[in-house]
């Protein structure tokens, strides 16, 4: 079994990886010197940051890889106590069958700042028997001990030809019938994010034999966040009782993300003014208010009280006032 | 020993208010130990209000009882054991009847306690033993299909001066001196909760000859709910600074705080303008909140209650002179409401986490892909079988259990294919597909075998392994096991 093929087709060696071109011949010097430093990746959603580390581990620890590389996820493992326990037992014990050992802690940006300074000693405790690699979002949540104790890598968003052509390899191996204007919506509606990408691929090839852009207009949109047009024309028709209703509905039930709600949100509006739904000035005043949501919503407070507030925003030209 | 215990009523005559009720259960009681089987008593009230006293009283009566409540496990298994046998067997001693009491039934939980409301049903309708449940919540989904089989009582809060009354009992045979206000206060403030009021007094008065209003400042008000209402009327109703501080002074947490003035907003103010400017200040005061807690700084919460209550107060241009009726968010019953599906999730995000190197938030942001997947049956078998998803976990992506339609060893395709393995693995979906139609018109007429499409992968699972010992078998019979792609 292989599994879904963001999975399937996961790099498996850094000369796989797709668009990180700069990062990846940094990194092959690391391993031709077998030696590195610790690490920080930082980028998007989808470009390869984990599926690098895992690639880079492989290469430089060797055949006994896994024994020697510990992977953890410091959003669903985010306490001081999982940093303190995982990585100092790991890190006690001397690498057997590789030069040193990996800690790869993925999502760092979601660690508590108090865990991240109890993460600072343990990086400093063990140089000489491992070393991290850490990945993030978004550098400006990490420490600034923990950065300036780490060599950077910017990991940029895949570009459209990269992920065509990678798009086309899957496509080629599963035997896919697909259109080149599906290919090239795909890319569209990832936004640079391989993982996407593939994703979108997938779920298209479930539906029909031929994928075709139609194909891919459905999956996307079945895949979006129910109800945003909903919600958002509720609002604007005065009704914020109903309109935050929903968005609790939508957020709790169908556990949809802040982020994904804001986008979605966004895209209705753009869709409306450009039908004149709305006039501009509206829109204009309504993006910024998007925006500024979007951005507080990344800072860390919770998203569903963020967009509440913002469904205010959108009974400016309700009957009610 | 507490004063809830050795001032508890030792026999009905003891009991306080609640006469109608107590003579039921008296009757019942009696009935039964007559020899006249009863329906099951289902007894519904608020805390402290003598639920448990009069089931405890009751057991008296009878030779033998057991009691369940919420702290056992309480799922099918184990209400049948333990209460299943004693409610069908007959007991060896005296009267050979068992009491069975169950307390805080509306709190049988959903998913540990699976089947647990199906064998209270079961148990409630066919009991040969007298049974009392209590619950807290009437109107609990869990209790809908009990109440019709049960002798259903409701219990009401406990009169202020029937506690007051008693407040006062106490007092005297433990020798303190009393001031009726602060009495009186102390029966207002459980809110008809005599076990509440009890505590309460023993907290004060315990060791002491005398107590004073002052010794009212020592208990922290358990109704943290009801307070926090009175902060969020006073919020939206008023626009004094004072007042506001006052009111806010809750011991409750900033979070929840936030969601019940955010909640009744619009509930209150009328102008746009002022929704807008208010929800303003609540988005600034979760700014703060979650700036708290990701840096671990609290002091950050000063902010964030000073925007979320003077700020939202002083949105409004003038105090509204109206009765509004204020809620409580529908985000918590939202909440508890989609508990099961949201733990679904968690788990089935971690599981797949883990072969996908992905936290949990990542993985449900590929969910909606997943679904859509699903769909399709040989895809949703393979990425079931991948992640090790079990029938429960891939209702989260679909409704109807996966059909079967693939069995590991192909020996029809060997047959044509001799790279074996390899070959299998390059042959495509599409192909594959066409293949079953191909072979689903063969087989149909001359061997119909309808059973199998039925099965779910758990039974596949077995299957493979079946087939992988048992190839030649198979290979005899190459139609059927094409059947199966």
């Amino acid at each position: 079994m292989n599994g879904p093929w963001v999975e399937k087709y996961r790099p498996k060696t850094l000369d796989e990886v797709v668009g990180q071109d700069h990062t990846i011949i940094r990194l092959k010097r690391y391993v031709n010197e077998g030696n590195m430093p610790n690490l920080m990746f930082t980028g998007p959603a989808g470009v390869g940051k984990t599926t690098t580390a895992i690639a880079l581990a492989k290469e430089m620890l060797g055949e006994y890889w896994r024994q020697n590389f510990l992977e953890l996820n410091a959003s669903d493992a985010r306490g001081i106590d999982t940093v303190r326990n995982n990585i100092k037992s790991f890190c006690r014990l001397k690498a057997v069958g590789s030069p040193f050992r990996i800690i790869f802690l993925d999502e760092v940006d979601n660690m508590t700042k108090d865990a991240q300074h109890a993460l600072r000693r343990e990086m400093e405790m063990y140089t000489k028997t491992s070393s991290f690699i850490l990945s993030c979002n978004y550098s400006s949540k990490i420490i600034d001990p923990i950065q300036s104790r780490c060599a950077i890598f910017r990991f940029v968003p895949v570009k459209g030809h990269q992920i065509i052509g990678r798009l086309e390899y899957i496509a080629k191996a599963e035997n896919l019938n697909i259109t080149m204007g599906a290919i090239e919506n795909i890319v569209y509606f990832a936004e640079g994010d391989l993982r996407r990408a593939v994703n979108i691929l997938q779920a298209s090839a479930t539906v029909g034999e031929e994928i075709n852009e139609k194909s891919i207009q459905d999956v996307v949109s079945k895949a979006k966040p129910k109800d945003v047009k909903k919600i958002v024309a509720k609002a604007l028709d005065g009704d914020f009782l109903g309109a935050r209703e929903l968005l609790r509905d939508v957020m709790v039930l169908q556990g949809t993300s802040g982020e994904d709600m804001v986008t979605q949100i966004y895209q209705e509006i753009s869709r409306m003014a450009q039908d004149g739904t709305i006039n501009e000035n509206i829109y204009i005043n309504l993006v910024e208010s998007v925006g500024e949501t979007d951005f507080r919503i990344r800072e860390g407070s919770n998203p569903r009280i963020q967009l509440e507030a913002l469904l205010t925003k959108f009974l400016i030209n309700s009957k009610a006032d | 020993m507490l004063w809830t215990e050795k001032y508890s009523p030792k026999s009905f005559d003891e009991v306080l208010g609640n006469v109608k009720i107590k003579d039921e259960l008296v009757n019942w009681t009696e009935e039964w130990l007559m020899g006249n089987k009863q329906q099951c008593m289902l007894l519904i009230g608020p805390p402290g209000t003598g639920k448990t006293t009069l089931a405890h009283l009751a057991a008296k009566e009878f030779s033998e009882y057991i009691e369940l409540n919420a702290s056992d496990k309480r799922s099918y298994e184990v209400l049948k054991n333990t209460i299943g046998e004693a409610s069908l067997s007959k007991s060896l001693f005296g009267e050979g009847l068992k009491l069975i009491i169950m307390d805080e039934v509306d709190g049988i939980h959903g998913n540990e306690d699976r089947g647990g409301t199906r064998a209270l049903n079961k148990i409630a309708k066919e009991g040969h033993h007298p049974v009392i449940m209590m619950a807290n919540d009437p109107y609990s989904k869990r209790l809908q299909s009990l109440k019709p089989k049960c002798n259903t009582i409701i219990l009401r809060k406990v009169h202020t001066n029937s506690i007051v009354a008693l407040l006062k009992k106490i007092c005297i045979k433990e020798g303190v001196e009393f001031e009726e206000h602060v009495v009186r206060n102390l029966a207002k403030r459980s809110n008809g909760d005599l076990r509440t009021a009890i505590n309460d007094l023993e907290v004060i008065a315990r060791g002491k000859d005398k107590i004073t209003s002052e010794d009212l400042d020592l208990l922290s008000s358990k109704d943290n709910i009801i307070n926090s209402f009175d902060a969020v009327r006073t919020v939206l109703k008023s626009k004094n600074p004072r007042r506001i501080k006052d009111a806010m002074k809750v011991e409750a947490e900033p979070s929840l705080m936030l969601e019940i003035i955010a909640e009744n907003i619009p509930r209150e103010y009328e102008k746009v303008h002022e929704i807008q400017k208010a929800y303003e200040m609540i988005s600034q005061a979760d700014i703060y909140l979650g700036r708290a807690f990701s840096t671990r700084a609290y002091t950050y919460w000063k902010y964030a209650y000073e925007l979320m209550s003077l700020g939202v107060a002083l949105s409004k241009e003038e105090t509204y002179r109206k009765f509004s009726r204020f809620n409580n968010s529908s985000i918590f019953t939202k909440l508890s409401k989609s508990r099961a599906k949201r733990d679904l999730r968690d788990r089935v995000a971690e599981k797949m986490g883990e072969k996908l190197h992905a936290s949990k938030k990542v993985v449900k942001e590929q969910f909606p892909y997943m679904e859509i997947m699903f769909q399709n049956e040989d895809t949703a078998y393979e990425i079931a079988t991948y992640f090790d998803l079990k029938d429960d976990e891939v209702k989260l992506f679909r409704s109807r259990k996966i059909k079967v339609k693939k069995s590991k060893p192909k020996p029809k395709q060997e047959l044509d294919q001799p790279e074996g393995l390899n070959g299998v693995k390059a042959v495509t979906k599409k192909s594959k597909k066409k293949q079953v139609k191909k072979s689903v018109k063969e087989t149909e007429d001359k061997t119909k075998k309808p059973r199998r499409n039925k099965k779910t992968v758990e039974e596949s699972k077995i299957e493979n392994k079946k087939d992988k010992k048992n190839p030649e078998k198979d290979a005899k019979d190459p139609q059927k096991s094409l059947f199966n792609f």
